[in-house]
């Protein structure tokens, strides 16, 4: 690669970018922390139990309103009255009264917790399952006033995991179990303004045919008391915000690629590895920047959240393989690379670990788009191909980082010894080795910056979350939305910097009576490491990501190899 | 007609104790609600939520009847808070000399619990906590259950605008029942004496059992489902929770006597008294505080109302207070041996009985003299 951008800017000009940059991320960072309210939010729901003597599951259950449904308070006033278990119908509307949904919440959680007392003669029995039949309807009239249509109707299973504290005797009657929440639905798009959840816990399995009795179901479930979903949307504040930021980052991005793009083509020769690497790294966080997003006010896409997570998947597949290319081509051994063969075994380990977790969300986000309540996790079969995704894209990562680490090593080994050769080199051959070294400690260093820095914002986000109690003081800074705006805000200032800085730069070769050209091209490292490492404590970052935060800790070790080559 | 009766019922009697002097019972009368006919019918109209212009409001004072026409459908949660306290109460001494006796209808509204309010002895304390307890449980449940339709989003405190919901949700409902039941139960307590003060104190130390006894749930939900973005949220404890709770404060509760520097607080808080025993710490917010002693319930005691434990059922092996010598305070016990009709060998599904067989049993009843 001919010289770039980087190796001929003065130091005037690359602080101006320096500059530039920071103030977006800085930005990003504010824009999260102070305007988006917190990103998600949660609304617990306490089911009212409905009396459905037909069991009829054409009709809707409606809470409260004036369509309210005949209902009972507790189950031992369903016991006096004689009402059986089965024309129970537990019955949510979603939202509270007097709001709505609104499109902006883009998608909508359900989790449901079951609360279950011991009863000495009702006792909870071992490994409880828990069959439900879920009806999901919709309404946008106002204030739901008209019918309610139906959206899915759904037979599912879960296990219960209950625990008991108490010693089991007649004294602990009335003693609630512990159980955890058990996930019920995840919806990819919120259109309507209304939703109803009916939900119904059969006692028979009844032969459709035949109409007989196959089995009893929920036999051994203990005296559930209440049923409640805590349904869970991202709030339209922070949809509004987090679009708006990428409507304004989408083309940015753009024009620096093609920037970036024209100055290739302008070259005599054809692409190399690298550069074509850094426009497919463009051009995948172009495709993550794309605010789709803004669709869903329009048009039902329940696909909308496969969508995403596919593009966040590739643009992480496609850093990765960024980095090891990167790297690999500043090896600075003699052996021709620049072809992408070359770099198989990498390569290859992130794509297969990216692919099962590509799998992975197909199948769930898949077939959740036609069954909101599925989830691989539910069935002991489906838990066992899911850990399978995930250990193997686990193994993937640990291979990855392994071959990083090892790359990285290799080229500090190459620096050390190019390093002591330089004096005695030819001055041509001495200032390419130079630019190689400059150009590669840069990218090094502004790399693991954001590594790190994502690593910190995220630990960080989670350590706040973990201090947060209810009742306090809403406006405060929201912190994990500053995470989110500020990591994802990051990763772009990153691929802008790459492509500014790394595009091929018009200047001739630097000429050989400029005795001095290594010297001042150290200098300028030394003062872009200093504004760089300033950057951080303002600055946050691509989206959430375990995997960044991974790449966090191997970066570390890169450091510690640069330490010790050094 | 009915609404003269209710008036003649609950007001006049209301009127005439007033008449005679202000007791601690006179911030209390909300608790008679739950004598009120109409209301003991768990079964809510097809709204869910009961008629607010209803004649027992006059067991309410001013601000509390504000309230409750302002928070539609706070009414039947107070309602039934009312009843989980006295529930859980006598669950809580089902084995003590003093076993939450109520009363109901002789004596007027404010004798749900008897004359024992009028003292500020360990078990009046008690009362005062588990029925605050129970009113930030019951509207924070209802919050939930979606009868109050102020709670979920308080757009009242924040003033207006619609758009709080679409924007940034909504804030838990613990806290608005923590807010709401602050403003209902308290706003009886205006005196600047030690009783005030105390039931002041045990009043904010129950909503703060309940409050503090939230538990945190969350759910991942980033990226293929990892930890990237985590949705939590605060699950109310169970009821029994925060009765054992507060229980075991009522066990450790600290005696307390005014401010004896003669500086008269201006504020009605826990600054306003100090450990009876001046060795003792200043007891903490949820810590329940009395100022006198209990009497040993063991006779009939007009001054406490409490009727004593003779013809109460005790336990002949237990050494506890539950024990026939401790419980019949050395009176002795009589022992008959009763035929007693079960349900037995019952068949359940989750919710509700199938069938039952009926079984006799004999069993031995000890009852103190």
């Amino acid at each position: 690669m001919a010289g770039v951008v980087i190796e001929n800017l003065s130091t005037k000009k690359l602080m101006g970018i320096v500059v530039l940059l920071l103030l977006i991320q800085i930005a990003c960072f504010l824009v999260g922390g102070l305007i988006a309210p917190s990103p998600t939010s949660a609304h617990t729901h306490l089911a009212t139990k409905c009396i459905d003597p037909a069991i009829s599951l054409q009709k809707a259950f409606v809470p409260h309103g004036p369509n309210a449904c005949s209902k009972v308070s507790t189950f031992a006033e369903a016991t006096e009255k004689n009402i059986e278990a089965d024309w129970i119908v537990f019955s949510i509307m979603m939202p509270h009264r007097p709001n709505r949904m609104d499109r902006s919440f883009q998608y909508m959680l359900g989790v449901l917790s079951l609360d279950i007392v011991y009863k000495e003669d009702n006792e909870m029995g071992d490994e409880p399952e828990l069959t439900i039949l879920v009806e999901m309807m919709y309404n946008n009239d106002d204030n739901a006033q008209g019918e309610w249509k139906k959206m899915y109707s759904i037979n599912e299973t879960r296990k219960l995991n209950c625990e008991f504290f108490h010693q089991k005797s007649p004294e602990a009657e009335g003693y609630s179990y512990d159980c955890e929440p058990i996930p019920l639905f995840e919806l990819g798009t919120v259109h309507h303004k209304y939703y109803l959840l009916n939900i119904r816990l059969p006692v028979w399995e009844v032969d459709p045919d035949t109409q007989e009795v196959v089995r009893e179901l929920n036999t051994n479930l203990g005296a559930v008391q209440e049923l409640s979903v805590v349904e869970i949307h991202q709030n339209g504040g922070f949809t509004l915000v987090w679009l708006t930021l990428k409507t304004a980052l989408f083309p940015l991005v753009i024009l620096a690629m093609i920037w970036f793009w024209k100055r290739i083509v302008q070259l005599a020769r054809p692409p190399v590895l690298l550069e074509r690497t850094i426009l497919a790294l463009a051009i995948t966080i172009s495709i993550l920047n794309l605010p789709l997003e803004w669709l869903t006010f329009f048009h039902d896409m329940p696909y909308m959240l496969l969508l995403s997570d596919i593009r966040q998947g590739a643009c992480y597949a496609m850093l990765f393989s960024f980095w090891i290319i990167f790297v690999g081509e500043h090896m600075m051994d003699q052996q021709e690379r620049n072809r992408l063969r070359v770099y198989w075994r990498q390569v290859g380990s992130m794509t297969l670990g990216c692919m099962c977790l590509f799998v992975f969300d197909v199948v769930e986000r898949g077939v959740q788009l036609t069954n909101p309540f599925y989830s691989l996790w539910n069935t002991e079969t489906g838990r066992r191909l899911a850990m399978i995704f995930v250990v193997l894209a686990g193994i993937c990562a640990f291979l990855y980082t392994i071959f990083l680490i090892f790359m990285v090593y290799g080229v500090f080994k190459n620096i050390s010894m190019k390093r002591a050769a330089l004096p005695h080199m030819v001055a041509a051959r001495r200032l390419h080795y130079e630019g190689l070294i400059y150009r590669f400690r840069f990218f090094m260093i502004f790399t693991l910056i954001c590594a790190v820095m994502t690593a910190i914002f995220f630990i960080f986000s989670q350590i706040n979350e973990g201090n947060w109690k209810w009742g306090e003081d809403k406006h405060n800074i929201q912190y994990s939305s500053a995470f989110f705006t500020g990591v994802y805000g990051m990763w772009n200032v990153y691929v802008l910097a790459v492509l500014m800085l790394y595009a091929p730069s018009h200047k001739n070769k630097p000429t050989l009576q400029n005795g001095d050209t290594s010297e001042g091209s150290q200098v300028e490292f030394e003062m872009s490491t200093n504004v760089s490492s300033t950057a951080p404590s303002t600055s946050a970052a691509l989206n959430p990501s375990g995997a960044a935060s991974q790449a966090g800790t191997s970066e570390v070790y890169q450091l510690l190899g640069k330490v010790a080559n050094d | 007609m009915k609404l003269e009766w209710f008036v003649a019922f609950f007001f006049i009697p209301t009127a005439s104790l007033l008449a005679k002097k202000t007791t601690a019972a006179s911030s209390t009368k909300w608790w008679s609600m739950v004598l009120s006919p109409s209301m003991t019918n768990s079964v809510t109209d097809t709204q869910g939520i009961i008629n607010i212009i209803d004649p027992k409001l006059k067991i309410l004072n001013k601000r509390q009847r504000r309230l409750v026409s302002q928070n539609r459908g706070t009414l039947a949660a107070i309602n039934r808070a009312v009843k989980m306290a006295v529930s859980e109460c006598r669950y809580q001494f089902k084995e003590r000399r003093w076993n939450c006796p109520t009363f109901n209808k002789d004596r007027g509204p404010e004798s749900l619990f008897g004359k024992i309010l009028n003292s500020g002895c360990r078990e009046t304390s008690f009362i005062y906590s588990i029925t605050s307890a129970a009113v930030t449980h019951s509207v924070a449940r209802s919050c939930s259950e979606g009868t109050i339709e102020s709670c979920t989003c308080d757009y009242k405190f924040r003033g207006d605008s619609g758009n709080d919901w679409e924007w940034g949700g909504c804030s838990d409902n613990a806290d608005f029942g923590h807010r709401f039941g602050k403003k209902f139960v308290d706003s009886g307590e205006k005196g600047r004496d030690l009783r005030h003060a105390m039931n002041l104190h045990n009043n904010e130390a129950g909503r703060k059992t309940v409050s503090s006894e939230m538990r945190r749930e969350c759910k991942c939900h980033g990226m293929s489902g990892s930890c990237t973005i985590e949705t939590c949220w605060m699950r109310l404890p169970t009821f029994r929770t925060v009765g054992e709770l507060i229980k075991e404060r009522f066990d450790g509760a600290s005696r307390v006597t005014m401010r004896n520097d003669g500086s008269p607080s201006d504020r009605e808080t826990e600054s306003s008294f100090v450990p009876y025993n001046p060795s003792h710490k200043q007891p903490a917010s949820r810590d329940l505080v009395y100022f006198e002693n209990s009497p040993d319930f063991c006779e009939r005691n007009d001054k406490f109302g409490t009727p004593g434990t003779r013809g109460r059922e005790c336990n002949a092996t237990s050494l506890g207070v539950d024990g026939c010598d401790l419980m019949c305070c050395s009176r002795g016990s009589t022992t008959t041996e009763i035929k007693v009709k079960e349900r037995c060998s019952c068949t359940f599904h989750w919710c509700c009985k199938v069938k039952c067989e009926e079984c006799t049993s004999f069993r031995t009843v000890h009852r103190c003299l």
